[in-house]
């Protein structure tokens, strides 16, 4: 029996292959399996190839996985195009449309030969039961679902939900598509069965991408404004928010450009609210100018960048986890904001919760940072208790505080009470010229040291937050992964797989990317000999970062590449055990007599 | 909004700030009748949000008693609709020079008239930057020789009264701080009208303007609107008397909307009424994505 099953499918526009991941997943979720969808598009607006990969388990799925156990081409042609992303090997099952004309074992699977190979007439199946080819994908559903035993009844009440709108006949032309896709495996037996083991209690469960459970987090978070301008891959923040916020009295501002958008979602935070905007790399370069005002100005705001691959357009359909360097460094001035990172979907609505809650906190914004990865791949969630949340509200004036109120005043722990418009003998100048601390403009070059010192000095507390990091795995391996973001969930898995074969491993996952905490990291290279900073980027910018405030332990090295493909645990496995082997190599070379 | 006996004097609107501007600039006269169109409209300090840019005529939210925000250049207007949107109850002022408005923060002013929230956005236009020290700005006559244009300027300026009317800016006016009466009337008309409502103060620099464009030119050349019988609920006839920004200084209200269109917070607010029987309780707003 099956237990984790890796499941790729290829076909072009119309034939609805995402749409029947959808099914897939969403049938998997009431199955109570766990799974993740990831999509993948050729550049066309419409049309043109489209992919999707679902991999689903009886336990917790870490990231999207490697090579495929199972190969769904539609296309063959379509299917390769997407190369890395749907890797077939030895262990692939490969089921192809016999229409394709080219026989997968003809085309560049150079030195692969798949495990088996189905070619089926699936469009013809299709015209046959249904009268159309559109019923393509719902054969392939119930290929799936004959072969890998993977929730047949689910899949059937989903599509006859589905098209139950669509009238009876849609209906039953589907179910006919579906059992012709469950008649034609059992006929075809694989050669070594591959049925998936079924859930024994399957529990209730969450069906989302990292967008939308960003979007959601925010609403429980009490955020109320979003100004926000559409660019991929964050624009489903927006989209979601567009959908809810204004149940709760809320507002989204669809603005002219990014920097409107962040403008207005500062202004509604000066008014009183908590506030958010979402982009992606090419946004966050025009929100940097009103990002360095909330900073002075010392105004909530959470400022959520979805990233892709860049620089300048860069890729934007694709991850990448590039914009470290500018989230951390991208004001002019001295400027010091928390930057998070979630790793996981569930993960993203716990970082969204505390973005929020530092952001009012702190009186600063705060920077999340998603990856394209997390925020576009569908994910079965286990049910999140909001109970565990706490939410923070700023901290404002009381009413002795406002008899002689100063906005800016420099207190001990560097936060001042903050007013809003509205709020009686609050009135206060917000600005982004250096000010006093009642707020009047000022050139004083003393003032200006003091109140950069406590724009430093509020985040001290912030170091306190050991929360805000996990080390997993073996503790007291000298052997360590690093790892942020999407990535973390394949350095999870990495992990396991090292453990497996012996390699024992520990793994730290900082939720809080900036500022660097340096004592959580110096404590954990105490014990630590040799390890991996595992990022999706050119330059290692998790690695590089690291250096500048902690001694990184010199064999502990950057294992970064840029992006598109996400890791494979594999890959991470093998690089951990050529470090080990190199250092072997070197101890042994150092143990050697000297002639 | 209150709208009867005064609560404040205009004095009260007056910070303990000491502006920067140059002794004679235009500005001075620009916040005097903004203290009294603030009095004459009734609302206290701690009601009303004053939003500006960058440039000399962006610190004027400081000189005012007024919860203030003197932000980046070119953004008073988006902060200033975010500020509205989140609470509406404001009276919400935003303020600039014509580089912060026109140039720089220019691409904002159309959106923010489509969307009509009711904000009074109060230009000081110069026809120079000043604060810079006297650079060509979008508003300089043609052929104008600055430290950037040592030849003369080779760009049209921009009409303001135009690019406003031609978005549909349900709310224009034009005046000079050589007539303070006068522009602290349209200030106030401005702030009581129920929509975005632009004014254009010709506000002179008397440091790097030229001589024209001083005070004491203005009370020669200017013309009163209502004199020359102009109606102002005529868009044609408003069209038509702003093409002479530039050649003539027209004041007084250039167009008033009769019928004023709903403002974006009033459509706002009735949206969130009718949305907000379908809400979830926060906590419970991940239900959203639980599978049967």
């Amino acid at each position: 029996m099956t237990r984790d099953l890796i499941i790729g499918m290829a076909g072009s526009g119309g034939d609805g292959i995402v749409s029947a991941g959808e099914s897939l997943i969403s049938a998997c979720a009431a199955e109570g399996y766990h799974a993740i969808m990831t999509k993948s598009f050729g550049s066309q607006i419409r049309g043109g190839e489209s992919s999707c990969r679902v991999r689903l388990a009886v336990d917790e799925v870490l990231n999207p996985g490697g090579a495929l156990d199972v190969a769904v081409a539609l296309n063959w042609e379509d299917f390769l195009k997407f190369g890395a992303e749907l890797p077939v090997a030895g262990k692939t099952v490969v089921i192809y449309e016999e229409r394709t004309g080219v026989a997968p074992d003809r085309l560049p699977l150079v030195g692969i030969t798949p495990n088996e190979v189905f070619a089926v007439p699936i469009g013809e199946l299709a015209r046959k039961t249904a009268g159309t080819e559109r019923a393509k994908n719902t054969v392939v559903l119930g290929l799936l679902a004959g072969w890998f035993g993977i929730a047949e009844d689910a899949i059937r009440r989903g599509f006859r939900k589905k098209f139950a709108k669509k009238g009876a006949e849609l209906v039953e032309a589907n179910d006919r598509a579906f059992e012709a896709g469950i008649e034609y495996a059992r006929e075809h037996p694989l050669a070594v069965s591959r049925k998936m083991e079924s859930v024994p209690t399957p529990g209730a469960k969450l069906l989302t991408d990292g967008n939308d459970m960003c979007a959601a987090a925010a609403i429980f978070a009490g955020c109320r404004f979003f100004g926000g301008y559409p660019i991929t891959p964050s624009t489903e923040v927006m989209q979601f928010l567009s959908r809810e916020i204004w149940k709760y009295g809320g507002t989204t501002l669809q603005a002219e450009d990014e920097i409107a958008g962040i403008g207005a979602a500062l202004g509604a935070s000066f008014a009183g609210l908590k506030a958010m905007t979402a982009t992606s790399g090419p946004g966050m370069s025009l929100k940097s100018e009103i990002m360095g005002l909330a900073t002075i100005a010392e105004l909530p705001l959470v400022i959520v960048n979805v990233q892709r691959g860049g620089p300048s357009t860069g890729m934007p359909t694709k991850s990448e986890q590039s914009d470290l360097f500018q989230a951390v460094f991208s004001a002019h001035g001295d400027v010091v904001r928390p930057v998070l990172a979630p790793t996981t979907v569930a993960d993203t609505f716990d970082v969204t919760v505390e973005a929020f809650n530092l952001a009012e906190q702190y009186q600063t914004p705060v920077i999340v940072l998603s990856d394209q990865e997390l925020a576009q791949r569908k994910e079965i969630v286990d049910p999140i208790d909001t109970a565990r949340f706490e939410l923070v509200e700023r901290r404002r004036p009381t009413a002795s505080e406002l008899e002689d109120y100063q906005r800016f005043r420099l207190t001990d722990s560097g936060i001042s009470p903050i007013s809003q418009p509205g709020v009686k003998g609050g009135n206060y100048l917000g600005a982004g010229i250096e000010h006093n601390e009642h707020g009047d403009p000022t050139a004083s070059g003393s003032v200006h040291a003091r109140m950069n010192e406590k724009r430093f000095r509020k985040l001290n507390s912030l170091r306190r937050r050991e929360d805000l990091f996990t080390i997993e795995g073996e503790r007291e391996s000298p052997l360590a992964l690093i790892s942020w973001g999407s990535t973390a969930g394949v350095c999870r898995e990495a992990m396991q797989l090292a453990a497996e074969k012996g390699l024992k491993v520990k793994l730290l996952v900082p939720r809080l990317l900036y500022p660097v905490n340096e004592d959580i990291y110096r404590s954990f290279f105490t014990s630590v000999q040799a390890g991996l900073v595992v990022e999706q980027s050119h330059q290692g910018q998790l690695y590089r970062l690291l250096r500048m405030f902690v001694d990184v332990p010199a064999d502990v090295r950057p294992f970064c590449r840029s992006g598109a493909n996400p890791f494979r645990p594999l890959e991470i496995v093998d690089h951990l055990r050529n470090l080990v082997l190199s250092l072997q190599r070197r101890l042994q070379e150092s143990l050697q007599p000297q002639e | 909004m209150q709208a009867t006996a005064p609560v404040c004097a205009p004095k009260d609107f007056k910070s303990d700030l000491k502006p920067i501007w140059c002794p004679g600039c235009g500005d001075y006269g620009v916040v005097q009748a903004i203290y009294r169109a603030l009095a004459a409209v009734g609302r206290l300090p701690h009601e009303i949000a004053f939003i500006s840019g960058i440039g000399c005529s962006s610190r004027i939210p400081g000189y005012t008693t007024a919860y203030g925000f003197n932000s980046v250049h070119g953004r008073a207007l988006p902060i200033a609709q975010g500020i509205k949107m989140a609470n509406p109850d404001l009276l919400v002022l935003a303020a600039g020079g014509d580089g912060d408005g026109f140039s720089i923060g220019g691409g904002h002013l159309p959106h923010a008239i489509r969307r009509n929230p009711d904000i009074t956005y109060i230009v000081m236009d110069n026809q120079i930057y000043g604060l810079t020290k006297g650079q060509l700005s979008p508003t300089s006559p043609k052929g104008l020789h600055t430290v950037t244009s040592g030849y003369g300027s080779l760009e049209n300026p921009v009409n303001p009264l135009m690019y406003v009317l031609s978005y549909g800016a349900p709310f224009v006016a034009q005046g000079t701080p050589a007539d303070l009466p006068g522009l602290a009337e349209m200030i106030e008309e401005a702030i009581r009208y129920p929509g975005f409502a632009f004014v254009n103060v010709q506000s002179p620099c008397v440091t790097y303007g030229e001589e024209e464009q001083q005070i004491k030119a203005h009370k020669a050349s200017m013309k009163r609107l209502s004199e020359l019988g102009h109606d102002p609920s005529e868009l044609i006839r408003a069209l038509d008397v702003s093409q002479a920004y530039g050649t003539e200084l027209h004041t007084g209200v250039v167009y008033r909307n009769p019928a004023p269109p709903p403002t974006f917070e009033a459509l706002v607010r009735a949206r969130q009424q009718e949305l907000a029987p379908r809400a979830l309780p926060p906590e419970r707003i991940l239900d959203l994505f639980l599978q049967e």
